[in-house]
């Protein structure tokens, strides 16, 4: 593609390079090529002031016309003779005009097509350090995901041995074995996530009241997030949408907005013509900046390390894309975000 | 006598120093002391006799002979210029003459001994009080004048359509501008030792 906008480049200043040759070719070539290198022209004129000689003599009475006309015709001579001595000159500095413009435009597409290679050079550059960089993270935070429950597990283990050796009892080895139980839950939950990114399937679509949605999904999870308050805006829209993937969306981002220290989450129907979406905003801490491009690339979190891997917004995201809509960040800040979740406008 | 020399102050140098001239098969001006310490030149009459001179002539353009003379102790110049055209019209020369003091005179000649003959009076160069003068004397034929040059660049930049494209038109004017200029036919050069006592 930038192969093909290079050529373009090039091609297009080519074009414009021969189009202002073919101009000043018009404007001066055209003159002295018509008029001046003309013999004929030159014989032309001789003879004309010759017969005007001859009047002159023929009929002394319009002497003063035919002086007038001699004097015209001789000023047009003059002039052309002093064009076609200026001949030889006026085409080397066309030439060297044409070679100049030329010259121009090479250098200017080299310039062009050079500062291009350096800015995609350095941009790939900046794009791999960041793949890795946030490739590094994200293997920081899948060993401690792993890491945690393993330890724990094989320490509870070696206790639930000791146990055994020591013989203890059955309660104290059904809690050694409980304990064991939790950390392998722990790691199983941590696989059910990656399950979940991987296997987000299509949406059954269906004609849905999007105020009653929140409606209900403000009533079910109103104790969800300790200490955070679910405001429903009141107003009702009709969409085509998977009811338990919106909710999940919305779950994901009521997470993220609780885990920002929001102490409210309102949400608001907006409608934009044929379009319908649902802007959540939230009091909390907001995106922090060099997040906010990123914000929906998968392992993309603001989380400490053992708190979530950032899938949450990725997952959101793509089931809103396969709902013909689309989920963005409409606003951030210290005094909160908002994030709008919109859907798409067929009709089911 | 040395009154006489006083009041006549004319006398004629040759100064031709071995190696002060550059050219020496080509043809030199004779020089005349004038009044003042005014120096004047006579030019060499082969030069108008020459061929490339006597096709210009007929052209019916301004053939231009500039003259400029430079002191090469103190690098100062003056000039003079001599300027003939031929008028097709009544077949007669149109001869004008600017000296290095501005002084201008002009004729109309009728004929051809009588333009050799006006060709062979000497042109005043330049003024100076030393009693020598190191002189390098350049002769330029040109052939058209200044005049003639501009009504061209005006005419041509007029013409075949330039006029009415007003994009391109600067560049053109500007093209045909610094290019159009008289070049020598023939040029010449002499360094020379005036002694002027």
């Amino acid at each position: 593609m930038t192969r093909l906008r290079s050529l373009l480049l090039v091609l297009v200043t080519l074009a414009a390079a021969t189009v202002t040759f073919w101009f000043l070719l018009h404007q001066i070539s055209g003159v002295w090529l018509d008029v001046a290198l003309r013999p004929e022209v030159r014989v032309a004129l001789e003879r004309s002031m010759d017969d005007q000689r001859k009047l002159r003599d023929l009929d002394p009475a319009r002497r003063a016309a035919y002086r007038k006309r001699f004097d015209e015709t001789q000023r047009l001579l003059n002039r052309i003779e002093v064009i076609r001595m200026s001949r030889e000159a006026l085409l080397r500095r066309f030439e060297l005009a044409l070679l100049l413009v030329f010259a121009l435009a090479a250098a200017g597409t080299a310039v062009v097509l050079w500062l291009r290679y350096r800015r995609a050079r350095d941009r790939e550059r900046q794009e791999y350090l960041q793949r890795m960089t946030s490739l590094q993270e994200t293997a920081r935070r899948h060993a401690h995901e792993i890491k945690g429950p393993l330890t724990a597990a094989r320490l509870e283990l070696e206790r639930y041995a000791d146990l055994v050796r020591a013989g203890a009892t059955d309660d104290e080895r059904a809690r050694a074995e409980e304990s064991v139980s939790e950390e392998l839950e722990r790691l199983a939950r941590y696989t059910r996530e990656f399950s979940s990114f991987a296997g987000v399937g299509k949406p059954a679509m269906r004609r849905e009241s999007l105020g009653q949605m929140i409606e209900e999904f403000c009533a079910t999870f109103t104790n969800a997030w300790p200490g955070v308050e679910l405001r429903d805006g009141g107003v009702d829209a009709i969409v085509c949408a998977d009811r338990d993937m919106v909710r999940q969306v919305l779950v994901n981002l009521c997470s993220n907005s609780a885990g920002a220290g929001a102490k409210t989450i309102a949400f608001a129907i907006v409608k934009s013509g044929a379009r319908v979406a649902v802007d959540v905003r939230d009091d909390g801490g907001g995106v922090p900046e060099p997040l906010r491009a990123r914000i929906f690339d998968p392992y993309v979190t603001s989380r400490r390390i053992g708190e979530g891997m950032g899938l949450g917004l990725a997952i959101s995201r793509k089931v809103m894309l396969d709902h013909g809509g689309d989920l963005q960040l409409a606003a951030t800040s210290s005094a909160g975000t908002t994030m709008r979740v919109l859907f798409g406008d067929d009709q089911c | 006598m040395v009154t006489l020399r006083a009041v006549l102050r004319i006398a004629v140098f040759v100064a031709f120093a071995a190696a002060a001239v550059a050219h020496g098969q080509q043809p030199s001006p004779v020089f005349v002391v004038q009044p003042g310490g005014v120096v004047a030149a006579v030019m060499p009459p082969s030069i108008l006799a020459s061929s490339g001179i006597q096709k210009r002539l007929g052209s019916g353009l301004t053939t231009t002979f500039l003259l400029t003379a430079r002191n090469r102790f103190t690098g100062t110049a003056t000039g003079a210029r001599v300027e003939i055209r031929y008028d097709l019209w009544d077949e007669v020369w149109l001869v004008r003459r600017i000296e290095f003091d501005r002084k201008s005179d002009q004729q109309r000649i009728v004929s051809r001994d009588a333009l050799e003959k006006w060709w062979r009076t000497p042109i005043r160069i330049v003024s100076t009080n030393a009693a020598r003068l190191p002189l390098q004397l350049d002769l330029d034929v040109l052939p058209f004048s200044a005049a003639e040059r501009e009504d061209a660049r005006q005419w041509m930049s007029k013409s075949g359509g330039v006029g009415t494209a007003s994009g391109g038109r600067g560049i053109v004017d500007a093209l045909i501008g610094t290019t159009i200029a008289a070049k020598p036919i023939l040029s010449y050069r002499w360094n020379l030792e005036l002694s002027l006592k």
